[in-house]
């Protein structure tokens, strides 16, 4: 089943509360280097909790925390030293509702990211918004509109401008949090081509309570319910074999 | 009968609400039928850029531009000093400051409201005014700088009150955004949450300045009163509205001196209404940008 | 429904009630100068003390408050430090008011500086001077070198009216002559002499009775200020304190006003540190 393929994040026992409320039980998976990981299962399950925990983005709500222990190529996130900012310049992520920054041009929006790091000079610049635009399959649609605002377009276009966001700065790892589930169908399969070209060069978990979306476009799926991680397993497999009841409820639309 | 009722509740409440705008139409008409009554007797120019003030001579001169300056300066003096003070203590409280002290922290500002115009100018002359003339070297600490640091504490809960409400209305998803791009929370809030606050920012601002420019007693106490075109923040200055305090107990009334004052009436609130409608597109803005992202 | 809409008329018209029944014993009303509230607030005790059934309510505000007051008919007394004006009494008569005069006290105007400022005399001339703004240092009149802070009450105060006629304009109402636009207008007495007190160069007036020895009263043409020398006429800036009522006065008032000039109402003239008309 893995062959040569690479685990560039792998997570021990990791556990996530709210105060006191607790959100992940035990977490121990693998996520596949280029590969895509969809996390599905039902509402209030934990998968946007457990993608939020890889970036450290979970620790940025108030009395919230995490336990364990979650490796990216082997070092441990959750270490002292190891600084939340650099590490979300790898590991990027897309939100469910398309935000991009409401006083900033489309460019600037881009351009974001980048700017944080330090001063680039403009034609740098330039290269990396149209190379960025151009991944996210967006550029010919706004290259003559890059200094309107970023909220004058569309809904899924927004949603693509986000992730060329996410893009910009180049990271490793992209999470997609439900990025299809505000979007109409002809966006959304836009976004879903989008990610089976992404795959080359990026490792990409996709959360989505949409589970023909999951089979669509993952190599590989995660099942969670009520916190846990219940089943892992080839996409393929998921659907067709599953190994846990649970799963098969699940995902034969017993319960949703 | 329950729809005579439903009739006479509807027609009650528009009233309640026409008639606050029918008072400040009446109160507006007043001071214009007293206020227009001078430019019978004095050029209008000539009140409104006149650089001198004599309204009890012999003959009387009415040139208001004195107090248009004062005015000015001691307002922008106190916004000078309250914004800043008010957008950190703002970010501070929305941002920064532990959720446990936060309410704590609100309500110590909002303390600062509760303080009588009249108590802040007597320690503006006990302390503040003594303190000013020992620093500067100046003849006397009554001086714009006095009134403005004074009206900047005036100031500082409106404006604090309004910024942190506009922060706390940018939608957290923009500091997510801008956190998960890998942004530091200090450039989340200067590069995302700010500007998306700028219209409340604004709005503040204007809110401050109009609660500031109506100020009387205080200005009364602690700026000297003199009606001289005013170079810097260290010289005293005569407000326009310190004008109409201390003179309208002896204006006589129908005389010119009594037209002249309620003329600075009007002047005074074509300012403060000039200024509230900025604040209002300002707020309105805010808002929309509220609504827009829901 | 119709019993709330009963209350609730009954609970908002409850103000009118109240306010409209106060209007019981009604007291004589006295507003107008700073200089004179105190005294004027003196005699009300002493008067109250004997007539125990008149209330009489005493008001600052400015010797030309008491006149804009008089005309406009809120006040049965107006007290001023200084004379009712020709335009004051052409408008009065225009609304219908008779103003009567009545001299009740004296009084001298010091001009005073710091303890700390070596000046101790000056002449009107120099006085005119230095409030209209031709003289600004002190050492121009034998003081050290340094800018005169030049305080004065504020346009609404008889004060303020009988020294800018007197002393700034020396006596000639013709005179060009006005308080100097960088003069402080301080809002009462009391204001200039906290600054008096805190400023060495200083330099402001107000009543005899304001005068306590945290300042220093300098001698004006070489005479110093006293109850003597204002009933001797020596000193040159004295002043009649005087009471104006609309036409002849009724009983009350009148009672008031006799009660004032008479030997008890002096002697409550001199406690105050004004001086009496005999």
């Amino acid at each position: 089943m893995t062959n040569e393929v690479k685990i560039k994040i792998k997570t021990t026992d990791l556990n996530a509360w709210f105060c006191d409320k607790q959100a992940l039980f035990n977490i121990n998976m693998d996520i596949y280097e280029k590969k895509v990981t969809a996390i599905i299962g039902p509402s209030g399950c934990g998968k946007s909790t457990f993608i939020r925990n890889l970036n450290r983005m979970h620790e940025t709500v108030q009395g919230a925390r995490a336990e364990g222990s979650v490796l990216l190529d082997g070092r441990d996130i959750f270490e002292k030293k190891f600084d939340a900012v650099t590490l979300r310049r790898e590991v990027g992520m897309v939100f469910q509702k398309a935000t991009p920054f409401p006083t900033m041009t489309v460019y600037d929006n881009v351009a974001a990211g980048i700017k944080l790091y330090g001063r680039i000079g403009k034609e740098k610049l330039d290269e990396i918004v149209e190379k960025s635009l151009k991944q996210s399959a967006l550029w010919n649609e706004v290259k003559d509109v890059l200094h309107k605002p970023g909220t004058s377009l569309s809904g899924g276009q927004q949603q693509r401008l986000c992730i060329a966001r996410a893009l910009a700065v180049n990271p490793k790892i992209l999470l997609l949090d439900e990025p299809c589930s505000a979007l109409d169908p002809i966006s959304t399969g836009k976004i879903e081509e989008l990610i089976h070209e992404l795959k080359e060069d990026y490792t990409i978990v996709i959360v989505t309570h949409n589970m023909q979306q999951a089979a669509r476009v993952a190599d590989y799926t995660a099942f969670f319910l009520l916190g846990a991680l219940i089943e892992f397993d080839v996409t393929s497999k998921i659907f067709t074999n599953p190994s846990d009841k649970r799963t098969e409820d699940y995902v034969t639309g017993r319960f949703g | 009968m329950k729809n005579l009722f439903e009739f006479i509740v509807e027609k009650a409440i528009f009233l309640s609400g026409a008639a606050s705008i029918i008072f400040v139409v009446l109160i507006f008409i007043f001071l214009l039928k007293e206020g227009l009554a001078l430019f019978g007797e004095v050029n209008f120019f000539a009140f409104l850029f006149g650089q001198n003030w004599y309204p009890i001579s012999d003959p009387p001169q009415f040139g208001i531009l004195p107090l248009i300056m004062g005015s000015v300066f001691v307002t922008f003096g106190a916004i000078v000093i309250a914004v800043p003070l008010g957008l950190a203590a703002a970010i501070y409280i929305s941002e920064v400051a532990p959720h446990s002290i936060r309410g704590f922290l609100k309500s110590g500002i909002e303390l600062l409201a509760a303080i009588p115009s009249i108590v802040l100018g007597f320690i503006g002359i006990i302390f503040l005014a003594p303190l000013l003339k020992n620093i500067f070297h100046l003849g006397s600490g009554l001086t714009a700088l006095a009134g403005s640091i004074m009206l900047a504490f005036m100031a500082l809960p409106t404006i604090v009150s309004i910024i942190e409400d506009a922060i706390v209305s940018v939608p957290r998803s923009y500091k997510e955004g801008a956190l998960a791009l890998g942004a530091t929370h200090w450039q989340a809030i200067y590069r995302v949450t700010i500007p998306a606050a700028a219209s409340g920012i604004l709005a503040a601002v204007m809110l401050g300045i109009g609660r500031v420019v109506g100020e009387t007693m205080a200005v009364l106490m602690i700026t000297g009163n003199a009606a001289i075109m005013p170079t810097s923040l260290l010289q005293p200055v005569r407000t326009l509205t310190a004008t109409v305090a201390a003179e309208m107990g002896e204006a006589v009334s129908g005389s010119s001196h009594y037209y002249s004052l309620f003329a600075i009436g009007i002047v005074l609130f074509i300012i403060s209404f000039i200024i509230n409608i900025f604040a209002d597109i300002f707020l309105h803005r805010s808002k929309a940008m509220k609504r827009r992202k829901k | 429904m119709l019993k709330k809409v009963f209350s609730l008329f009954l609970v908002l018209s409850l103000p009118v009630f109240i306010f409209g029944c106060a209007g019981g014993g009604k007291a004589i009303q006295i507003k107008g100068s700073d200089t004179m509230v105190n005294l004027g607030q003196a005699w009300a005790e002493e008067f109250m003390k004997e007539y125990p059934a008149v209330p009489v309510a005493v008001t600052g505000g400015g010797s030309g408050t008491g006149i804009a007051a008089l005309l406009s008919n809120s006040t049965d007394i107006a007290q001023c430090s200084r004379q009712i004006e020709p335009k004051e009494i052409a408008l009065a008569k225009k609304k219908g008011i008779n103003p009567k005069e009545f001299h009740v006290a004296n009084d001298g105007i010091v001009v005073v500086v710091n303890p700390a400022n070596k000046v101790n005399k000056l002449s009107t001339r120099q006085l005119s001077d230095i409030f209209n703004g031709k003289i600004k240092n002190w050492k121009e009149v034998g003081g050290k070198n340094e800018d005169i802070v030049v305080l004065s009450r504020e346009r609404n105060s008889g004060t303020h009216v009988f020294f800018l006629e007197h002393v700034v304009k020396l006596g000639d109402k013709k005179s060009p002559n006005e308080f100097a636009p960088c003069v402080l207008m301080m809002p009462s007495s009391q204001a200039i002499v906290e600054e008096i007190n805190g400023n060495t160069a200083a330099i402001g007036y107000f009543g005899l009775g304001y005068l306590t020895n945290k300042q220093k009263a300098v001698a004006v043409n070489g005479v110093l200020p006293s109850v003597k020398t204002v009933t001797l006429g020596q000193y040159p800036i004295s002043r009649s304190l005087l009471f104006y009522t609309n036409d002849e006065p009724n009983e009350k008032v009148k009672s008031f006003i006799d009660f004032a000039m008479s030997k008890k109402g002096q002697e409550i003239v001199l406690k105050m540190d004004f001086v009496p008309i005999r």
